[in-house]
């Protein structure tokens, strides 16, 4: 969710909340004898306050596993979430006159600030990495799927090899093909994918090279792309830089006939898909991995501070 | 052909069920939402098993209380089908007394309100200034309005000055000392050196274990002084609930043997080189009377002297040229010669001496024995050991600074009478609110608890199974 004006309504607030809530400490911590402490009046307000919001940007999590039900839009409680969570850290700080008391307390103290934290830092994250997603991947798919269409990827430039080099010894059989969704298999090159819109179709021409023609090819392509599609996560390879792979394979047209340059072209697009796809993935790990420590901390501290309400009010 | 990607052919390569398959980080996100509250709710669970209360404490306890952090019970009392086990008073009396402040104030708060537990291991003592302003900000009382100022927010902000230079008291000591005199260069005796005296040289604590630079071993052994000391006694025991004194705090009066007996000799005769004790009229005379009968009977030619003709004084009758006198006669005369030099010079210069109504102080009556009812009544000496009854003050905790840079007075006062100490500005200096000062809380100097009240507590706990948990 990126932060902008829309969000104005809930900024606007979260500052009013936070400020009553700044004024009300200042003249409660000013006037208590012993300065201010979770267990006098205004101390126990801002601890239910502060909880209840916690609550609230918990149940968010909720909210998103059915989100049939009709309680707001998505969008307002993600927004709830993200103000009222923030607001929580302050105000849980008024409650505790601004210590961190014992045991049970002190890691709620610390658990809430990891929590406020790392929801800042996802929510910085949100707003500036679906901006770079858009400029930098234009061939972005769903995530979950970029295994797949990596498959794909590989799958093609084998069919485009074949095609141009004969049986390279790399396609897949129908029985390795994978079943989709709605009955489609999932093996379409991309290339030559003309003839009736079948759902898989071999390479449309047949271009063949003579075997001393086409060694370079066979050799870059099993030195160079090939690895490279298969994991495209290791580093120093020679096409994971778009620079380096651009010189790559204006070097190798220069070793081939004319007639397989447009392979040669559809290698150099397909790989330029895989290195996007590949920095998909990383910028989606930038979104999404803040979660692993965000959310399981947070229901543990949701956990603890209900034991902790509890027995502060018997003690 | 060259590689042709339309949104057909793209979506083609998606399966449409791909959200319900458990990607790699949706499986990690799902383990750890339940193993981190799992884990958390084990944590405290096992203090819950163990019956250790400590994890739900707010904070540690003061020092005196630590050995009670476990045993949460010994202060939070649960009362039967209660929910709530917050500490009352009586928890608090049942091993302290808490007398009361005064018997006028309007309202008596709970111990909790000043003492503030689970703050960590600070002086619980220390209580805060508000706990002190709550009623003295805007003093109300019950009765007769209070003598005490009325408007007080801390030591800089509506302090009264202190009442001895608020009320421009006088030292009501009856020793003539001139401070000033004694602060310069002074010669040591009549025939002695110029020594410049310090202020340590005669004032210091009572437990001070350092010689003194100007006593007298002849005087140290006195079997008594005529001093009346004012230490106001029973301030101290309102002031100071546990705390034994470590007689460092307040400087011990001072004596004659310690401080005086080097340079101001009680010369009495030039035919004895000691002088006389530091001691009542009665003890001087027997003392003297002893001396010249000893004398007279070591030396029979004394008796028979020839007149001074040097030492004849107008207006007063003259003596026989030659005069014989009975052993008897001689030792009154050099007595009543003795008293006439003490009386009228050596014991003056610091004493303050009044005769019976019926006598004077005499002149030397040769012809005739003088009376014993003639010896003066040395007014006490009305030494205050202790200026601000309200308040303590620790000369022990200042010993880093010198004497006059407080009492600065000292250095200009003539006369005893001199109020010399220092003003609230002089404390205020270093003492006020804020970081960069010295403590400034009431509790520095004032004891909200009058300990003169105090009653006798009953034991309730017993160590060893207080300790191990059993209370």
């Amino acid at each position: 969710m990126r932060i902008d004006s829309t969000q104005r309504t809930w900024a606007i607030a979260s500052a009013i909340i936070f400020s009553a809530s700044l004024i009300a400490y200042i003249i409660y911590a000013h006037n208590s004898i012993q300065g201010a402490r979770g267990g006098s009046s205004a101390g126990l307000t801002f601890g239910i306050l502060g909880f209840a919001f916690m609550l609230f940007a918990a149940l968010l999590g909720a909210r998103k596993r059915v989100p049939v039900w009709r309680l707001g839009r998505a969008q307002a409680w993600m927004r709830g979430h993200l103000w009222l969570g923030t607001l929580s850290l302050p105000i849980i700080l008024f409650h505790g006159g601004f210590h961190f008391g014992g045991t049970l307390t002190r890691v709620l103290m610390w658990l809430l600030i990891f929590t406020v934290f790392s929801g800042i830092f996802g929510a910085v994250l949100q707003h500036y990495i679906p901006r770079v997603m858009t400029a930098d991947v234009p061939l972005e798919t769903i995530y979950d799927e970029i295994g797949n269409v990596r498959n794909l990827l590989l799958e093609e430039a084998d069919r485009a090899m074949e095609g141009l080099c004969g049986a390279i010894g790399c396609s897949k059989t129908s029985t390795e093909e994978i079943q989709r969704a709605g009955g489609f298999t999932a093996m379409r090159p991309m290339a030559g994918a003309t003839k009736g819109g079948a759902a898989v179709a071999p390479a449309a021409e047949i271009l063949l090279l003579s075997e001393e023609e086409s060694t370079p090819l066979r050799r870059f392509y099993f030195n160079e792309v090939r690895p490279f599609l298969e994991r495209p996560a290791q580093r120093r390879l020679l096409l994971s830089d778009g620079g380096k792979a651009q010189l790559g394979f204006s070097g190798l047209r220069t070793l081939l006939p004319a007639r397989a340059h447009t392979t040669v072209d559809d290698l150099e697009d397909v790989c330029e898909e895989a290195r996007q796809l590949q920095k998909q993935q990383r910028l989606h790990h930038w979104l999404h991995l803040w979660l692993l420590v965000h959310i399981p901390i947070s229901l543990a501290l949701i956990v603890l501070g209900a034991v902790h309400a509890v027995m502060a009010l018997k003690y | 052909m060259a590689r042709a990607r339309t949104t057909k052919k793209l979506a083609q390569r998606i399966d449409l069920n791909y959200f319900k398959r458990p990607t790699p980080l949706k499986r990690v996100k799902l383990w750890l939402s339940l193993l981190v509250p799992v884990l958390a709710i084990i944590w405290i669970s096992w203090y819950a098993f163990h019956k250790d209360a400590r994890v739900y404490s707010s904070g540690r306890m003061s020092a005196p209380h630590a050995i009670l952090e476990k045993q949460c019970a010994a202060c939070h009392v649960q009362k039967a089908s209660v929910f709530s086990a917050k500490v009352q008073n009586p928890a608090c009396l049942s091993c302290h007394d808490g007398p009361i402040h005064h018997v006028n104030q309007t309202s008596t708060p709970d111990c909790a309100a000043c003492h503030t537990e689970h703050r960590g291991r600070v002086n619980i003592a220390a209580t805060s200034e508000k706990s002190c302003t709550e009623c003295h900000a805007n003093l109300r009382t019950i009765g007769a309005p209070s003598i005490y100022s009325q408007h007080i927010h801390n030591l800089t902000d509506g302090h009264p000055e202190f009442a001895g230079i608020r009320e421009n008291r006088r030292d009501p000591t009856t020793i003539k000392l001139n401070h000033a005199l004694h602060m310069k260069a002074i010669r040591r005796g009549p025939t002695g050196p110029i020594v410049q005296l310090n202020c340590a040289d005669c004032h210091r604590a009572a437990a001070a274990k350092s010689s003194w630079t100007y006593a007298d071993a002849n005087y140290a052994s006195g079997s008594s002084r005529n001093e009346t000391l004012n230490t106001s006694a029973s301030n101290e025991d309102a002031l100071s609930p546990h705390n034994p004194a470590t007689g460092r705090e307040l400087m011990a009066p001072v004596t004659f043997a310690n401080a005086c007996a080097s340079c101001h000799l009680l010369s009495f005769d030039k035919r004895f080189s000691e002088g006389v004790p530091h001691d009542k009229p009665e003890v001087i005379h027997a003392f003297l009377k002893k001396k010249f009968q000893e004398y007279a009977a070591t030396h029979p030619s004394e008796l028979r002297s020839a007149r001074d003709p040097d030492r004849d004084l107008t207006g007063k009758p003259l003596a026989p040229r030659v005069q014989t006198l009975t052993a008897a006669q001689w030792v009154a005369v050099r007595t009543s010669d003795a008293e006439q030099l003490l009386w009228r010079k050596t014991c003056l210069q610091c004493h303050q001496l009044s005769f019976n109504r019926n006598s004077k102080l005499p002149y030397v009556q040769q012809t005739s024995v003088p009376s014993e009812n003639v010896l003066p009544n040395i007014s006490e000496a009305v030494v205050i050991a202790r200026w601000m009854p309200h308040a303590k003050f620790d000369h022990e905790a200042h010993a880093g600074f010198t004497c006059v840079s407080c009492h600065e007075k000292a250095l200009r006062s003539s006369n005893s009478s001199d109020l010399l100490v220092p003003g609230i500005k002089t404390c205020q200096s270093c003492h006020a609110p804020g970081p960069d000062h010295a403590e400034s809380r009431c509790f520095e100097c004032h004891t909200y608890h009058d300990w003169s009240k105090r009653k006798e507590i009953t034991p309730t706990f017993s160590f060893p199974p207080l300790k191990t948990g059993g209370l």
